[in-house]
């Protein structure tokens, strides 16, 4: 049996851009936390499935160059930010200036704002409770970040349109990026970010995402996250989220797979009243990987969360779905709802749904339901009866069982190219023979 | 229109049909009646082409063009219809996209345009009025909640857009109250047309009350032992299936 070995020693160089005080000091402390990091194997529980496919090689280990120029992120139409290799590109960026809305990158900080940045990273994902046996790969981002952005709104400030951040990542050669987004939004703000991932170059490389929110009371955060990136990029994000008094998070992701494709979700419902709702569709296919892992954490009384996540998979591919609710002893009057449900397009295809509940309050109400199954040849049957081709008819239940989710995403742009991409998952899974 | 011969069908190595002959032209409305188990179900969904049946023997054709070798959707295409004894749910789907999807697939078969949005949905309402369905059931999942008569209705209603030269009606009234029986008659009735043939399966003779046959054939264990009129019938009420030779724990009356 081979033992659990540690990170290369090539990934602990330390990371090349120049950040402020007290960043700098931070990300230094984390970096030197890397030799004890251990690479999780198929017995490490939250990487079971995904271990095998994780390729850490010595030619990854460096940063992607962080003068590289953006690609053509630029026909998104609205405020846009541009990262590309996980560096802010200002001049590809464009959003006006707007009141009680600060967009700043980390190079660019300081005073306050340095202070805040640091206060706030980390905050929602390394102070996870550790699990038994669980590995926590965004330490990475924590040791690696080159830049970043910190995102900050005011009380009372309302973004009238979708905020859009393009994380491009060009693999021209083997490497890393590590981009880094941190959101306060103050009490009663408003705001909708989109965070676009997209790649160009064939290279075998890792995205390693870090995001946060941090809610104000009151404050109304949607986060939607598309992923188009290529099959070469290996793509480990985490998104943490801490809410308080009345506040409500909605997050909408939309993954096709790749190589490897890894999304962990922490919410944190700290205030009484504060709510969230998780939505999640993902399509695999060929031999792709998708593996997204939830956590609700109901901390505060009086919180209700609603998650919803549905896998797609095809031919050869393997998409998982962990999702964990944590209703702690203070909790009371929670209410919690989590359904998963998955279809499997072919026999070689493989999903994998593990609910989790640890309820430690006794006033709850929580509910959480998993389903895998086919299409159901009656109702393919009963389409074609009526002049539907077969392939119209498997688009039309396969469309059916994730129109729902793909509906509710509250950005049209983001709706157009998730169906895009889902035309394109049909061509290829519904070849007519 | 449609020439059945000697057709044998079996599922899961099961023989269920065991030579059927069957005539039918156009402008006539063919009943089949029979017992539960006697094959009935069986000829409808392989004259549909469910693929759960295999034929074994046997040729149909529809206007001289061998059906048997059609898939499915081109049998469709050519104006086979079957209303279904148990309509498919269909959630997410909406009646509406449905609908106007089966529509166009038939009129781009026959080389016509596609019906837009707005078109279709005036057709659309026009038609649900027709059997009497509410229009906002148009933008529910197919068959989604329906009751047993609302997807019977739904069936017609598909029928009367589709336009078929051959439907075949399939148990089209069991579960029906009496007035929802009446609504779906008539939908049936209005189908009736010199150019078309329908063919009504039946275990029950009092749909032959409202929607009056031309031939009423007597079908048991896979095979037509009878064919007459619309007097055939009545003589089943009357007399059971019994009275042909026919075991049945049902009978033919209502």
């Amino acid at each position: 049996m081979k033992s659990a070995s540690t990170l290369s020693s090539a990934f602990l160089q330390s990371a090349g851009q120049a950040l402020p005080e007290p960043l700098l000091a931070l990300r230094a402390n984390r970096a030197s936390a890397l030799t004890d990091l251990l690479l999780p194997t198929r017995r490490t529980e939250n990487w079971k499935y995904s271990a095998k496919h994780l390729k850490l090689t010595d030619e990854m280990a460096s940063s992607l160059p962080l003068n590289a120029s953006a690609g053509a992120e630029a026909d998104i139409q609205g405020y846009t930010v541009v990262l590309v290799n996980g560096v802010v590109r200002p001049e590809a960026s464009n959003y006006p200036a707007l009141e009680g809305l600060s967009i700043q990158r980390f190079s660019d900080l300081n005073g306050d704002d340095a202070e805040l940045a640091a206060d706030l990273l980390g905050k929602s994902i390394s102070d996870q409770p550790a699990k038994h046996g669980s590995i926590n790969l965004s330490l990475l981002n924590a040791a690696r970040f080159e830049d970043g952005l910190l995102i900050q709104l005011q009380p009372g400030t309302v973004l009238d349109q979708p905020l859009f951040v393009v994380h491009h990542t060009s693999a021209s050669h083997s490497g890393s990026a590590f981009p880094c987004i941190l959101v306060a939004a103050g009490s009663n703000s408003q705001l909708t970010l989109v965070e676009d991932y997209v790649s160009s170059g064939e290279s075998p490389v890792m995205v390693n995402t870090a995001t946060e929110f941090s809610l104000g009371d009151g404050a109304n955060v949607t986060s939607v996250r598309l992923n188009t990136e290529g099959q070469n990029v290996q793509h480990m994000g985490t998104t943490g989220v801490r809410q308080q008094r009345n506040s409500r998070f909605e997050s909408h992701s939309v993954g096709f797979g790749g190589t490897l494709r890894r999304h962990d979700l922490h919410v944190r419902l700290e205030g009484e009243g504060a709510e969230c709702k998780l939505n999640g569709v993902v399509v695999t296919q060929g031999t792709q990987h998708y593996d997204n892992h939830t956590t609700i954490e109901h901390i505060a009384a009086h919180c209700n969360s609603e998650e919803s996540y549905r896998n797609i998979a095809a031919d050869k591919s393997h998409a998982i779905f962990n999702g964990r609710i944590h209703i702690h002893q203070d909790a009371q009057k929670s209410n919690a709802n989590m359904s998963n449900k998955n279809l499997l397009l072919t026999n070689g295809a493989e999903i994998d749904s593990k609910p989790e509940l640890e309820i430690y309050a006794d006033d709850v109400k929580c509910a959480h339901g998993a389903t895998i199954g086919q299409l159901d040849n009656d109702s393919i049957f009963y389409l074609v009866s009526r002049g539907l081709s077969p392939r119209d008819a498997k688009v039309l239940l396969t469309m059916a069982f994730i129109n729902e989710l793909v509906a509710q995403i509250p950005v049209e742009q983001v709706r157009d190219t998730a169906n895009t991409g889902l035309n394109q998952f049909f061509d290829q899974a519904f070849q007519e023979v | 229109m449609l020439s059945i011969k000697n057709l044998h069908a079996s599922v899961e190595g099961k023989q269920i049909l065991k030579g059927i002959n069957l005539e039918i032209k156009a402008g006539e409305v063919h009943a089949i009646m029979g017992p539960n188990g006697s094959g009935k179900s069986t000829l409808s969904q392989v004259l549909a082409g469910n693929d759960a049946f295999e034929v074994t023997e046997g040729e149909v054709t529809l206007n001289g063009d061998n059906l048997l070798e059609l898939p499915t959707e081109a049998r469709a295409r050519e104006g086979v219809f079957l209303a279904f004894q148990y309509p498919v749910e269909i959630p997410g789907v909406s009646n509406l996209q449905f609908l106007r999807t089966a529509v166009n697939a038939m009129r781009k078969h026959q080389g016509k345009d596609d019906m837009n949005a707005a078109e279709f949905m005036k057709l659309a309402k026009e038609v649900s009025k027709q059997v009497d369905l509410d229009p906002a059931f148009l933008k529910r999942g197919v068959n989604e909640g329906f009751s047993g008569g609302e997807k019977k209705r739904n069936e017609i209603m598909q029928a009367l857009l589709l336009q078929p030269k051959l439907a075949i009606l399939d148990e089209t009234d069991s579960g029906l109250d009496i007035d929802a029986l009446k609504v779906v008659s008539d939908g049936v009735n209005a189908l009736r047309a010199p150019d078309r043939a329908i063919l009504m399966i039946t275990h029950y003779q009092r749909l032959l009350d409202h929607i009056v046959p031309d031939y009423v054939h007597v079908l048991a264990d896979g095979k037509i032992i009878k064919s007459g009129g619309r007097e055939l019938a009545l003589e089943l009420e009357a007399k059971g299936y019994g009275w042909l030779g026919v075991k049945d724990n049902t009978t033919a009356s209502h």
